[in-house]
Formats: C-alpha cells, structure tokens, sequence
C-alpha cells in the first residue's frame, strides 16, 4: 500500500454512513447520489502512474463512500455544508487527468464530480470572454468557441480528457501558452465554493486594485481551499493565419539562445518547442536534416500581419544557427500531440515511463537541463531519460523531462519513486521550480516544503482558517497541520 | 522497416544500458504482461482491453454516453478499467458492474480518436460475451434475446420477408431490406424495390430474411448470433448473389465485417444508389425543400460511407442540403446502436433527444440512412420531419417536389 494512504481515519460507522446518504440524497436528489461499488472504485483513482499499478494489479486501496454529481453552485454548497457537519472529507473531482494523485478520495468521503455542471452560460464578443461552469470538458469548451468564430488557445496534452476546473485547480498550462498564457493567465473571474460551504465570485473586470485577490487562492489549490464552480475567461478571434515552421539546432544551449532572442523581440508564437537530441530522434526521427540535432518546433497564429512579421523575426534568428526543417516537422507534431500511447504500452511490460515539468529563469536553465539528465540516468534501470523546452517567457523556460526505466531488484513503485526524487532534489539544487503546471498532489508535496519554504506555513495557516475541520481534498499538497 | 527506423532511438539505448538494466528488460518485456492478464481463455480481447484501461480517457469528450450519463463507471476507459478488474477476478460480478457494458451504443465515435484505433463497444462485445457465458446477462435482456429466437427479429410483427413473390430466387444483386425496414419502415422497402425497378436493375430478396443478428452480437449473445448468420448465409448463397444491398447500415456492417466473407460485396443502399444515379440509371427532378443530413453512425464511422449520400442529395435539383456541426465522421449518435434501444430504452431516449437538438439547430426536416436512426430521431421530437434517403430519391423520380414529405 502505498504510504501516503491510509483509511483508518476518514472511515465512518454504517449508521454514520447512512446518515450522509440521507442527507446527501435530499440535498441533491437521490438519483446524483451514488454507493454503487462500481461507481466507487471508478472514483477510486486518477491518472497518477502509481495507479497504473494499482489498476495492473487489481488492487483497489482507497474507495469513496459516496459520490455526488450536483448540478449547480448552490447543490455544491450544501454538500460541503453536510461535509463540514458530518466531518466527512470531500475529493473534488472534474475528468480525472491529473498526473500526481491529486484527485484521489484518500481518505474516502464524497466525491464531487462536477461533470453536471457543464454549461456556457455566456459568450462576449465585445469583451471577448467567456463564461462556463467548472465541470466543462476543455474539448467541449473550444468545439462550442470555434463554432462561434473564436479560440480559448488553451491545448494541454489533456485537452480531450480534462475539465476546466481540474485545469484552473492545478494553473495548467496548454501547448499554445507563449503566446495565450497558461490558464491562470486567462481567469478573468472565479465562482467557487469554500471550505465551509461559503459561496465566493469575483467580478468580471480586466484588472482592479481592490487589495488581495481572494479567489486566485483557489487557482492551483487542486481543490483544497474549496471547489471552483464557474469561471470567466479570456478568448480570442478565431486566428487569421497560422503558419507552421522547423528547425534543428547543433546543441540545446544555441536553441535556447535563439528563443530567448525571439522572445527579446517581443515576438510571441503560440507554441515553441525544442526537442533535445535524443527526443528528436524519439519524435522526429524521420526528418534527415535533424539527425543527431535538436529539433524547433515554431507555430505562429494570430491576424496575418502580425504572423508575417513573427515569421520574418524568427526566420532571421533561426537561419543563421539553425538548419532549416521546413512545415513538415511542425505538421507532424500537431498530428500526434494527443497520441497517449506510453502508459498503455509500457505498463503492462513493467516498464516504468513517466513525465516530469519543471521551470527555470534563463540563466539557471542549461544547470538545471543537465543536472537533471544526469541525476535520472545515473538510478540502475533507468535507460531512457530525455526533455523538451515547451513553455517559454522573456525570463525563463519550462523543461519537460520523459524517462523510462525498469527496476532493478526493487519494486516498480520504488522505482518510480527513486527517480521522482533525484529529479525533485536536482530541480531543487539547479534553483528551479518542482512543478510548472502539473501541480502537486500526493506525489509532490514532500518537496513543497523546500520549494515554498515559510510560504507553506503560511498556506497551513490560511488552510485551516477556511478548512477548519480539514475536509477539503485532506493529505494534498501537504496542507495536513503538522506535517510536511 | 518503418517500425525498425522508428525505434532505432529505443534499441541503440538498450544497448548502451548497463548489463542489469539489459537483463531486467528482458526479463520484462518478456513476462511481465502475462501477469496482469486473465490466466483463462476469454471471449474478451484482454490485452486490449488493459491498453484501453491504462490511457487517459483520451475518446472521453466524444461519448454521448457519457455526455447523457454521469459516472466515470461509462466513460470509455472508466468501462474497460472495470472490465480488466472483473476479468482478472478483482471485482465482483454485481449487477452494477455487469451493467456498465449495457449502457453503449457502439457508435465508435471513441475509435476516431484512439491512437490505437480501439472501438470500446466493439471491446466490450467480448466482454459481454463473457458475461452472457458466465450467465449473468440482465435478465430482461435474456427475455428480448428469447424473442428474438422465437420471432427472427426483434420486432413483435414478425415479418421476416418482403412481399414481392413473383421474384425468382437467383440474381446478381439481392436486396436485403433488413428487419428495422420490414416491420419499422416499410416505406423505404417500398422506395427501394421502386427505385431498382425504375433502374431497370434485376434483384431478388430472401424468402425469409431473419434478423441480422447485430442485437444478439452487440449484446453478447454469442452462440444465438451464430444461428442467425448460418440462416442467412445459407440463404444468401442459393440466391447467387454478387452484391448485397442493404437498406439498413447496421445489417451492412454485420453482413460486410461480422459475417465470414463470401462471394460477394456489401453495399449500404447510398453506395449504390449513388451508383445507379452516376450511371444515369436514375433522372432526379426537382425537389422543394430544405434538409439537413444526419449521417448514421454504423455508415459514417463502421462503413466510412458519408461521400455517396452527399452526392445522391446534391445531384437533385432545387433541393437545399444543410450539414449538422457534427457530421460525417464525426457524427452523433442517435442513441439506437449497441442494442441500448433495447438495454436501456430511457437512457437511448435522451441520446435521441440531444441528437434531434443538434439537428434542429439546422433544419426541422431530417434526411437519413438508417431506418434505426429515423425510428430514435422521430420518437425523440415527433414535430420533426424524417426521411430515409430513398425515399427523397423516389420524390425525385416521381417529381412530386413537397410530397417527399
């Protein structure tokens, strides 16, 4: 069983347990109540690799006792209002995505699933936003924009299978963010549910000056300062134009280099993306002119002037350090970005393969790049351990590192866990950030510590101020009082 | 060669790992899969159904199932995780659990977005296959499967044959209306054997034309399936056939991809029809009106057939064709397929019901291919109007312009 579980708190006698049903059921009606086991143990988990282990096998270690699917802010409200009253603990869930346990009823308790509450209830052209409840899958969201002639220009790798709370909870970030910005960027205003049922929602305005923005705690809370409900968002036309290029680099210090320049300009395109050597032969493998290179991945869109002059500025930069790959490279990316196919592949081989983001400024980036390389491959059975930059600012980029590996006279959890640590320890000691927008959950939260320093104290503090009965998403990201 | 150009990255890897590394490797790659996989024999494609069960749900925005329902139990990999935990004896076979797989309608709209291109309704055809041998089938669903062995066909009015006895029973295109058609629709029957007369085409039809036996497979019911396909292939064969119509596209998956190949070609009536028109077999007059076209997801999707209805409605004159926002192969469900009409009628009736809102966004009148679709469509909104594509095409022959309607 993994450590960080352990059901012998949340657990409630029969009668207790009947009691919330009750309660529950006449709150939002008996018919989005469910004790169903096989509700249960599809709640039971998220996308977190451990439970691939889990799943493997058929192991189940941690079940919900109920799951709720409200339809609205107010139905939401009086199940937090019964969770704090009953002292039941609540597991917000959206689609279930989350890579690091975040959604994961630890101490089972009541699922909210907030798939119900899908609707837009607004789209305004003149202020170019929109309005939708949290529970919207991110797919769903853009068909309903593109229909209508605009884009969000929000694409996660889990852009099919992600709800636009679950995105807002952990401040995700999409492939098209140098340009857009990552979801936080585009929050024009929040509703939510706080931890003792208290219903907050911020005005829609381009900015205020109106003292701390109270709701911005909920963003990247993954669900343990409350429940994001609805949210007003940035949009914008449907792009003009987009054009798509390549380029292959000798090292990833020139590639870096060159993108720090583009971005000096104050040129933007929506994705940028630099492969090391060993991705590219993974990713690209069939393009000759980036053998043994690293390879660019530019798309610029937006009005067409705007795209002809981000297209001449990079062009410039590029062409005298770089090999020119042309669109097809490009073209071939935005064909497999969605293609998931490595859990399911090497999984079942017990062959453990699991992504890592982190960020850092500039100057600290190539440390932090080779540090990290070196620390992950050094661990026995690791022979996988590569990155791509995929997120970019004038000041600083986010590294996406892959590795896979097999364990080697251990366990595949401690495996897995081995490496998460060199990785976490090299992040830490190179100056970066342990996480960029995959947030912190279960697998996480022994470093936030070491990241946040006295600010985690403080996070402690203002936890348990709203959550004083600590039944909102408990064990996550380390808020539990008194320890790490 | 492509494959091995691929992973020329993983090989050279492995061949620089250190020798424990290489060994653990090996010994994974060789044996570690069989432990997380049934020891028994299973009607379930179980490899499958893990690689299904360990992706992320990536189809999950796409299923009208799950956009009607609300328990991650029926999303996509939600319904295969279950299906790898019952398989491998982790979960008991309660009602609950067994029911997941009932709720599917088999539209393969997950199968567009799969990066290995899995069906979950075609997955859990295996599944329930299991179930049903297991004998925990819903029993109401064991009852629907006794009367379909009693009546040939799903339909209480027992009509397994079209009536035109004067037809000889050998000729090179056999009609196979299809039983939704003969005891549903027996207006497109009527538009069909008119719209091949009016060609000048010779066919015959099945002296007793027993249900398809998509039902029976799409629920599981294996062995009761297999009785149904041996009648009609028997019967098939004596008529000597080289091509097969179907006015149904269900019955032209089934007979095309379910049952074994045989000396001839399935074709969804579109298929040919848009031949006969091409070949200016066929003079289309004029029609008044303004459709939308609400492809079918069995022909869109299971046939690839969503070009030839297109052009049957563009070569007739006058007429205005609408697409839906969701079309072709990205159609939606109209909540008939997998069996769910008959699993689970309430929750098929509200995929119908989001199908028909879809629809009306664009047009009130619906034209169609399916005569399952056109049954779900008008149950779900019974102020709209729909066709099935013959008979738009007999208004055209007929010149009859609104009486299409």
């Amino acid at each position: 069983m993994p450590s960080e579980i352990d059901q012998s708190k949340g657990s409630k006698t029969e009668s207790g347990k009947s009691k919330i049903l009750q309660r529950l059921r006449s709150a939002i009606g008996s018919e989005n109540v469910s004790i169903q086991e096989v509700d249960k143990v599809a709640y039971s988990r998220d996308y977190w690799p451990i439970t691939f282990r889990w799943l493997l096998e058929g192991k189940i270690f941690t079940l919900p006792d109920f799951v709720c699917w409200p339809s609205s802010t107010k139905e939401v409200s009086d199940i937090v209002k019964i969770a704090n009253e009953e002292k039941v603990p609540i597991t917000p869930f959206g689609e279930g995505s989350g890579v690091l346990g975040g959604a994961i009823p630890i101490d089972g308790g009541i699922i909210v699933d907030l798939k119900r509450m899908n609707k837009i209830s607004e789209i305004n052209d003149q202020n170019l936003t929109v309005t939708a409840q949290a529970g919207i899958n991110l797919t769903n969201l853009e068909t309903e924009l593109n229909r209508k002639e605009y884009t969000m220009g929000h694409f996660p790798q889990s852009f099919y299978c992600s709800s636009l709370g679950g995105n807002l909870s952990t401040r995700a970030a999409g492939e098209f963010s140098t340009k857009y910005g990552k979801i936080d960027d585009m929050v024009i205003s929040l509703e939510a549910v706080l931890p003792q049922g208290e219903i907050i929602k911020s005005k829609n305005t381009p900015k205020s000056s109106t003292g701390p923005a109270v709701e911005r705690l909920l963003l990247g809370g993954e669900g343990t300062l409350g429940i994001i409900t609805e949210a007003t968002l940035k949009i914008w036309p449907k792009p003009e134009k987009t054009v798509l290029k390549s380029y292959s680099f000798e090292n990833m210090q020139d590639g870096l280099d060159v993108i720090r320049n583009i971005l000096r300009k104050g040129v933007f395109p929506a994705v940028i993306r630099l492969y090391d050597a060993l991705e590219t032969e993974r990713q690209f493998y069939q393009f000759s002119q980036a053998k043994n290179r690293c390879m660019l991945i530019l798309l610029m869109q937006g009005s067409e002037e705007l795209v002809e002059l981000e297209q001449n500025v990079t062009e410039n930069l590029c062409k005298e350090h770089a090999n020119d790959c042309g669109e097809e490279p490009a073209r071939h990316w935005l064909e497999i970005r969605f293609n998931v196919k490595e859990a399911a592949d090497f999984a079942p081989k017990d062959v453990i393969f699991d992504t890592i983001e982190v960020s850092a400024t500039w100057d600290k980036s190539m440390n932090l790049y080779n540090s990290m390389i070196s620390a992950v491959k050094k661990i026995n059975g690791v022979f996988y351990a590569s990155a791509h930059a995929s997120h970019f600012y004038p000041q600083g980029v986010c590294f996406y590192f892959t590795f896979a590996g097999v364990p080697v006279k251990t366990k595949p959890e401690d495996f897995y866990r081995k490496v998460w640590g060199v990785a976490m320890k090299a992040t830490l000691d190179a100056g970066g950030s342990i996480s960029h927008h995959h947030g912190i959950g279960i697998m996480r939260a022994n470093w936030l510590s070491a990241e946040l320093g006295e600010s985690l104290e403080v996070l402690k503090k203002i936890k348990h101020a709203l959550d004083p009965e600590d039944i909102m998403n408990p064990k996550k990201m380390g808020l539990q009082i008194g320890k790490n | 060669m492509e494959k091995i150009r691929k992973n020329t990255w993983l090989v050279k890897l492995i061949v620089k790992a250190t020798l424990s590394t290489k060994n653990q490797l090996v010994k994974s790659l060789l044996y570690s899969e069989k432990k997380y996989l049934p020891k028994n024999k299973l009607e379930a494609n179980a490899k499958n159904v893990l690689k299904c069960a360990l992706c992320p749900n990536m189809c999950r925005f796409a299923c009208p199932v799950l956009k009607a329902e609300k328990s991650e139990a029926l999303s996509p990999s939600g319904k295969t995780r279950v299906a790898h935990l019952l398989e491998m004896d982790k979960l008991d076979y309660s009602r609950d659990a067994v029911n997941v797989f009932y709720d599917d309608v088999d539209c393969d709209a997950c199968k567009q977005w799969c990066p290995f291109g899995f069906s979950v309704g075609e997955l859990s055809v295996g599944v329930k296959r299991d179930i049903a041998k297991r004998g925990l089938a819903p029993k109401a669903l064991l009852a629907v499967k006794e009367k379909i062995l009693e009546y040939h066909t799903v339909y209480p009015e027992r009509i397994t044959s079209l009536d035109i006895s004067q037809k000889k029973k050998k000729s090179d295109l056999l009609y196979f209306a299809g039983c939704t058609t003969l005891n549903k629709r027996k207006e497109i029957a009527a538009a069909t054997t008119k719209i091949l007369e009016t060609a000048g085409v010779d066919f015959t039809v099945l002296p007793e034309e027993w249900c398809c036996g998509y039902p029976l497979h799409a629920l599981g019911f294996q062995k009761e399936f297999q009785t149904f396909a041996d009648h009609n292939l028997k019967s098939i064969k004596e008529t000597e056939c080289k091509t097969i119509v179907c006015s149904c596209p269900s019955c032209a998956y089934m007979l095309k991809k379910i049952y074994p190949p045989g000396k001839y070609e399935v074709k969804h009536a579109a298929q040919f029809f848009w031949e006969l028109i091409k070949n200016n077999k066929l003079s289309l007059k004029e029609v008044d009106g303004e459709f939308v076209f609400h492809d079918p997801c069995a022909l869109s999707r299971k046939l690839e057939v969503y070009e030839e209805p297109r052009q049957i409605l563009r070569s007739i004159p006058k007429i205005t064709i609408k697409e839906a926002y969701f079309n072709k192969k990205n159609t939606q469900c109209c909540g008939r397929g997998g069996g769910l009409g008959i699993a689970n009628p309430a929750l098929s009736l509200r995929l119908a019901k989001d199908r028909v809102s879809q629809l009306k966004e664009i047009s009130t009148s619906v034209v169609t291919a399916c005569p399952s679709c056109e049954l779900a469509l008008k149950e779900a909104d019974e102020t709209i109007e729909v066709l099935d594509l013959s008979e738009i095409i007999l208004a055209a022959l007929n010149n009859e312009g609104q009486k299409a309607r």
